[in-house]
């Protein structure tokens, strides 16, 4: 939004606290509020060189600890009880410009100062930011409160308690609430909010048709039970996941993820509750024998970017998924800018550098680290592989014990946790080729340092080579050392192949080498082989027994079966685990303290039971003692249906976010989601699109325009762009064709050449082919490098990190998109063509047609006058021109209805652009 | 006519032309700006306005292009930055090490290796000397290999900052390090600080262009020209010498442009019809805007049309019309800035002189290289001099990290030819226009041109001087997000006062 109002706001929010705060003080009590009082004074004035990151003078305001404390001079700036002999008041009362405070600024206001006087003298006692402290029960605003200043009728006009809230904030700002919307525009609305795209002409006819009281509620529930409910808000989530299908930075490669937007689809649609939705994405590996389900779900922290640029530092970049999954929950689900505490304390809010990483440790001990191929991957099987898969289990359940047919579960699902070669080091006539995997020369030697093999038998291994006679040994702790393995290399040529070996068991960590000869190389510089990971575990179980054979092959075949993969969070075995440090400021390379997870001491303890590990996380983040999970998602659904926030700042609830317009309906609505509705967001957006608030008229009287231009009270209905989703879905829907087509891989709709130019990518952009041309956005391939550049244009976001709020804007490269781009155009024409067959030769009637299905409403005289005149300019150039008929209505050759198609296209072309189509009223 | 006249005649019609759009453009804002009403409180908010020192840069939703004042009188009106996309060699160009002649062949000293990272150098390197002929050039006395003898004949033009460091050494990080201040995805581009700090002069182009030649686009994608946090306005826009100039640019097939205009007035007239209705201000802006993109559909094709320059304009710099070259796109760059684009930036794909194939060998490749964009880019300098736009243009060129006294051995092998491996610690870029000293050389490497010893030039300290020559103290040229205000420079950088004229 706008910084001039978000300032204007501000100034207005601030008066506001004051004059309440002055109110409070005269009136009512003596006491000083912390919040609301003192802390605005010192977060403008002081915290700059005071807080966080600069402590000045060895003064900190950050924590009442810091400030009370002792500063370089040796005395404490604030002594509780005691403002005379305070050096901060002392300090900001000086005449001396070079000594008086804040330093090379404007002195402190008397009324600041004696605000300040007094909380230290009331004991200068500290207070938690609002945001930070558990929600609370919210009393409604009593409705006979308003019988006085409003009357009768207005208080009819509230439908629920929604409106009781508004209603109060509207009375302060003497701004009158509007009437409800028409009731083609009320549906137009409540659908482009629920489904992302008008509804169906049957809910129409019905709602339309339906003269009782329930025919808007009905509509509404009608719009929640429609499939189209989830891809739109999977779409809304795919921002925050930051959701693509490539794998950013330079190569940009392709990553095949879209199971986990398929789970989010399905998820949404089976309304399933918030905690339980946010639990899987964080830790959906870490439940009780997690469903493939509960795994893709955790594809949500794997949409981080994978680095496959040659020469690249894995551990850099897996160092920098980490953080940003740590950056992204916080945003995300929390709503708090966290990213900031990643290099020093936060120079505002209670947040210690230490915490961060401690909240870091979380997610430190995952398997991923950078690999090529994103491993760890789930294998998603067959039906038929997974009945194979059943006849497994079967066997595994006689003859392995628990703990080996988890492993082995694990291991065929997912080919991990493998020691991948990128662990290697130390390489002799070997290399890290293009830092992917380890290849071996002729005599190459390469290190497996501090390994612990816990006294495994079998190794498993992906490799491939090159050529025969190739020969690769283990050696323990030296070169030299004994051989555990010896292993003959058959040729795979360029294909990856695993196979297995028996190794002499070891036990302990030691440091292994791996040794290859192979007379057969003749160029020195040219590899043998390449190995891709290395699985050290014990022989398939039930050796002896009879059917051993058949079951170890179909183990086999289902090990090395191709199947389709989705990156998935898998915690690192004991062994494996990887020491979380303090990265002192910031830098990875200069490790600090080892620290262990944690959650910051400002929020909610960890819940008693609560493992420390992701799972203990998602317990935390969803206990109702969270003051941040249930506000953000409330905040958040708030802002997609009104285009803004109660918090405009969606993605910090810090104090130097935007303060809350209406900071009692947030907290009423997010207890009552917690409480009430126990997290089922359904029933959330069926409560804020019931109220009187959500279904008013958008139409601004000047009244309203001169108190509140960005409608921050709500006095009239919301007015807001589509987003560029909506807004080809809408396209698609209303020239009727759009695809139905829901779930699987991403598609390729029409987009203009020259836009992937990735190096080393020779990957194109292929249209699709049939109605997969035709799907909604959600379904769009996304790749980070060159995102769809339509969808970009009307403020789409490239996805290389989590965005929680899209900033509109209204340019002219909107307009050349909606005019000129292939894909509009390709919809217009063949809905022209459609219409001209179905209406033929009728043009008062067509342009009604696509009005009237572009808007949801009849269209009045102007604007028919308009299209009119637009129609007969048009068809008199094509009937002057008719190879230009030709080619506005794709025609091949003049037939008889070319002309008026063509002039049809250019109709529907410029329907599609008015403002009332690209917005919701 | 001789030449010079007929040059001079076509000066004066360029500038008279020049006028009469600058002053078609006032009169179209001052008409929609009177249309926009309500809207129209919002220029009186510093936006536009000529207020004295630090004006704090205020993003306005409904103007977010208007042409700004920067918070200070500027050097640069704008920004022409050359980007060469790999990292050419310093080695071979600039930075002219004898010492490291001697040592050719060589193993490279432990010293230099021990707790150093690099992308392929693995073991024991050698070390491998200039693949070039020195001299210095001019009165100036630069030093400038034989690669570049259009550019060394100008040497006096130029200031070189040859301790150029970055901290960043895979091509992705460092070119966003360059240019967003971060080696990380999401911040904004300098192209989109400046265009949200100024607007554009010409409101039928965009503010920030992006040209790209080399085949491929530079190796961090589009986010090297992206918005980041800023409103997605400010991005840099793509114009291409193939296909359409801008993207979705031209009319559909079959329409003209009387045609195009009839639906437009028919979109605004109901978006008008809207606007009695709903009061909306938005409406009143999106009206606009699609008067401007009636105008950037005449405007953009016309200015990325270089078949009208005359030849001697396409001997300079060797341009030829129809093809996607970096000599092309430096000609349009010399356009556009005339026309008022504020920033453009040019990526030039193919300066990672790795030594694996004759193509990217710094005695091979690099030649090639530096052969396409030598005459164009001395033409840019020598055009805008006398066109009298080089004060007012500072020009940027440079890499996004140097490359290595050593020879690379990628995974400790013996490449085929001849290359270097990505290097942090010294790289050399230049500046010319724009306030810049002529004919300087800043900052030295020690005697292998190994480390940057005095002189030395962060990505930051570049940005910094880049924003100070447009009028920007980058310290408090910010943007609120996350709730703390962030600037391009991040909590670093100094501006290189020794540099500036």
């Amino acid at each position: 939004m706008n910084l001039l109002f978000q300032k204007k706001s501000l100034l207005i929010i601030a008066t506001l606290i004051l004059s309440v705060g002055v109110f409070i003080y005269s009136t009512h009590s003596q006491t000083i509020d912390y919040n609301t009082q003192v802390k605005p004074i010192f977060n403008k004035n002081c915290i700059t060189c005071h807080g966080g990151v600069r402590r000045k003078a060895g003064f900190s305001l950050l924590f009442r600890s810091e400030a009370l404390a002792k500063t370089e001079s040796g005395k404490p700036a604030i002594i509780p009880g005691d403002p005379e002999h305070s050096e901060m008041i002392r300090r900001l009362t000086l005449k001396d410009p070079e000594e008086r405070m804040p330093y090379k600024h404007d002195p402190l206001s008397s009324n600041d100062i004696d605000i300040l006087r007094k909380w230290i003298k009331q004991g200068a006692q500290w207070g938690n930011h609002w945001a930070y402290i558990a929600v609370q029960p919210i009393p409604v605003p009593a409705e006979r409160k308003f019988l006085g200043f409003i009357g009768a009728s207005k208080e009819d006009w509230a439908k629920n308690d929604i409106d009781y809230f508004i209603l109060q904030k509207l009375q302060e700002k003497k701004l009158t609430h509007s009437p409800q919307a028409d009731k083609a525009t009320l549906l137009r609305r409540v659908s482009l909010d629920i489904i992302g795209m008008p509804a169906s002409d049957q809910l129409a006819q019905q709602f339309y048709g339906d003269k009782t009281d329930k025919a808007y509620e009905n509509a509404v529930d009608s719009l929640l039970a429609s499939l189209h409910y989830g891809e739109r808000w999977a779409s809304m989530w795919m921002d925050l996941a930051r959701y693509a299908d490539t794998k950013g930075y330079e190569r940009d490669d392709a990553r095949t993820i879209w199971r986990y937007r398929d789970w989010l689809i399905k998820s949404f649609n089976a309304n399933q509750p918030y905690d339980k939705f946010l639990t899987e994405q964080l830790a959906g590996d870490l439940l009780p024998n997690p469903t493939d389900e509960q795994l893709i779900a955790t594809a949500f922290h794997r949409n981080t970017m994978t680095n496959d640029e040659g020469g690249t530092d894995n551990e850099e970049f897996r160092t920098s998924a980490v953080l940003d999954r740590v950056n992204t929950t916080w945003e995300a689900l929390l709503g708090t800018t966290f990213a900031c505490v990643q290099c020093h304390s936060h120079p505002y809010d209670p947040f210690s550098h230490d915490e961060y990483y401690k909240f870091a440790a979380f997610f430190n001990n995952t398997r991923d680290e950078d690999t090529y191929a994103d491993y760890p991957l789930l294998r998603s099987f067959t039906d038929s592989a997974n009945e194979e898969k059943n006849k497994l289990d079967e066997w595994l359940q006689q003859h392995a014990t628990p703990g080996q047919t988890k492993k082995i579960n694990q291991f065929l699902k997912t080919w991990q946790p493998a020691i991948n070669s990128l662990y290697c080091d130390e390489f002799t006539n070997a290399e890290l080729n293009d830092t992917k995997w380890a290849a071996f020369r002729n005599n190459g030697l390469v290190r497996l340092p501090n390994t612990n093999l816990n006294s495994a038998t079998e190794l498993i291994y992906r490799y491939r080579a090159f050529l025969p006679g190739g020969v690769l040994k283990i050696h323990t702790d030296s070169a030299t050392g004994p051989v555990i393995t010896s292993i003959p290399l058959t040729v795979t040529k360029n294909d990856w192949q695993i196979a297995s070996i028996p190794v002499i068991a070891t036990a302990g960590v030691h440091n292994f080498y791996l040794s290859y000869i192979n007379p057969n190389l003749k160029k020195p510089d040219a590899s043998g082989c390449t190995f891709d990971w290395f699985y050290f575990t014990d022989p398939f179980p039930g050796e002896h027994q009879p059917g051993y054979e058949e079951a170890k092959k179909r183990y086999w075949g289902l090990l090395t079966m191709q199947t389709p993969v989705t990156p998935v969070m898998q915690e690192n075995p004991d062994g494996m685990r990887r020491i979380s440090h303090v990265f002192e400021r910031g830098n990875w390379l200069v490790k600090g303290d080892v620290v262990t997870p944690g959650t910051p001491h400002a929020l909610n303890p960890m819940p008693a039971n609560a493992p420390q590990n992701r799972l203990g996380l998602s317990m935390w983040l969803t206990s109702k003692q969270n003051p941040l999970t249930a506000r953000t998602m409330v905040n958040r659904l708030w802002e997609q249906l009104f285009g803004n926030g109660l918090v405009e700042s969606v993605e910090d609830f810090g104090t130097q976010g935007i303060p809350p317009t209406h900071k009692e309906l947030l907290d009423y609505l997010s207890y009552k989601f917690m409480y009430d509705y126990n997290w089922d967001i359904k029933k959330l957006l069926k409560e804020i699109v019931m109220s009187a608030t959500y279904q008013q008229d958008s139409k601004a009287s000047k009244d309203q325009l001169d108190k509140d231009q960005f409608n921050k009270y709500y006095a009239r209905g919301a007015r807001v762009r589509l987003s560029a989703e909506q807004i080809r879905d809408q396209a698609l829907n209303i020239t009727g064709l759009m695809s139905n087509k829901m779930y699987g891989g991403s598609v390729m709709p029409y987009q203009p050449d020259g836009i992937w130019r990735s190096p080393y990518d020779g990957r194109t952009w292929d249209l699709s082919k049939g109605e997969n041309r035709y799907r909604r956005a959600v379904y769009t391939y996304w790749k980070r490098t060159a995102p769809y550049p339509a969808m970009m244009t009307f403020d789409g976001v490239a996805r290389e990190v989590c965005t929680a709020r899209r900033i509109r804007t209204n340019t002219p490269l909107q307009a050349l998109v909606g005019l000129n781009d292939e894909a509009c155009l390709d919809m217009a024409r063949k809905f022209a063509l459609r219409l001209e067959r179905a209406i033929p030769k009728n043009p008062q009637q067509q342009i009604t047609v696509t009005y009237e299905r572009a808007t949801g409403h009849a269209i009045e005289a102007p604007a028919l006058a308009s299209l009119t005149k637009l129609y007969n300019v048009a068809l008199q150039k094509f009937n002057a021109g008719k190879n230009d008929a030709c080619k506005m209505a794709d025609d091949g050759s003049i037939k008889d209805d070319t002309v008026a198609t063509a002039a049809l296209v250019v109709i529907i072309n410029t329907v599609l652009n008015l403002d009332e189509v690209v917005t919701k009223n | 006519m001789t030449q010079k006249e007929l040059h001079h005649q076509r000066l004066v019609k360029e500038a008279s032309g020049a006028y009469l759009q600058a002053h078609t453009r006032r009169h179209f804002i001052k008409e929609s700006a009177m249309g926009l009403g309500a809207l129209a409180l919002g220029s009186l908010f510093g936006c536009g306005s000529n207020k004295s020192a630090t004006n704090p840069v205020v993003f306005d939703a409904a103007h977010p292009l208007s042409p700004k004042a920067p918070m200070f009188p500027g050097r640069a009106k704008s920004v022409i930055y050359l980007h060469m996309a790999g990292a050419p060699s310093q080695l071979e160009l600039f930075d002219y090490k004898p010492e490291l002649a001697k040592l050719d062949g060589q193993d490279c000293p432990q010293s230099l290796l021990e707790g150093k990272r690099f992308a392929f150098i693995r073991g024991v390197p050698k070390m491998l000397g200039p693949q070039s002929n020195f001299k210095q050039r001019g009165e100036s006395g630069l030093w400038i290999s034989d690669h570049l003898p259009h550019l060394a004949s100008i040497a006096d033009e130029i200031t070189l900052l040859k301790a150029v460091t970055t901290d960043q050494f895979n091509h992705a990080p460092a070119q966003l390090l360059m240019h967003t201040g971060s080696p990380r995805l999401g911040r904004p581009s300098m192209g989109s600080w400046v265009t949200y700090g100024l607007g554009t002069e010409n409101q039928n182009l965009p503010g920030f262009v992006v040209l790209t030649s080399g085949g491929k686009n530079p190796d961090a994608g589009k986010s090297v020209w992206g918005s980041g946090f800023l409103p997605s306005v400010y991005q840099g826009v793509q114009c291409r010498s193939e296909g359409d100039p801008v993207l979705f640019i031209n009319d559909p097939a079959g329409m003209d442009r009387d045609l195009r205009k009839a639906s437009i007035d028919a979109i605004n007239d109901i978006n008008q019809q809207q606007y009695e209705d709903y009061k909306d201000p938005e409406i009143l802006s999106r009206i606009a805007q699609y008067e401007m993109a009636y105008k950037m559909q005449i405007s953009v094709p016309e200015v990325m049309n270089i078949n009208d320059e005359p030849q001697y304009i396409h001997d300079m710099y060797g341009t030829k019309p129809g093809s996607g070259s970096f000599a092309n796109n430096v000609l349009l760059a010399r356009k556009l800035v005339e026309k008022g684009v504020r920033f453009v930036q040019l990526f030039d794909w193919g300066w990672d002189s790795h030594g694996t194939s004759a193509d990217d060998a710094v005695d091979i490749g690099l030649v090639n290289k530096c052969r396409k964009i030598d005459k164009p880019v001395t033409a840019l300098l020598m055009d805008l001099k006398q066109r009298g736009m080089l004060e007012d243009t500072l020009v940027v060129w440079g890499g996004e990290f140097g490359r290595t006294p050593m020879q690379e051995n990628r995974g400790g092998k013996k490449m085929p030819f001849k290359g270097r491996d990505h290097h942090t610690e010294a790289f050399t870029m230049w500046m010319a226009g724009g306030g810049i000293k002529k004919g300087f050389s800043y900052g030295e490497t020690d005697e292998i041109g190994y480390a940057a010893i005095s002189g030395k030039a962060t990505p930051f300290d570049i940005q910094a001087t880049i924003l100070n020559q447009l009028g920007f103290n980058h310290e408090e040229f910010t943007y609120q997000y996350q709730g703390r205000p962030f600037r391009l420079t991040d909590v670093a950088g100094n501006v290189m006062t020794d540099i500036i004229a």
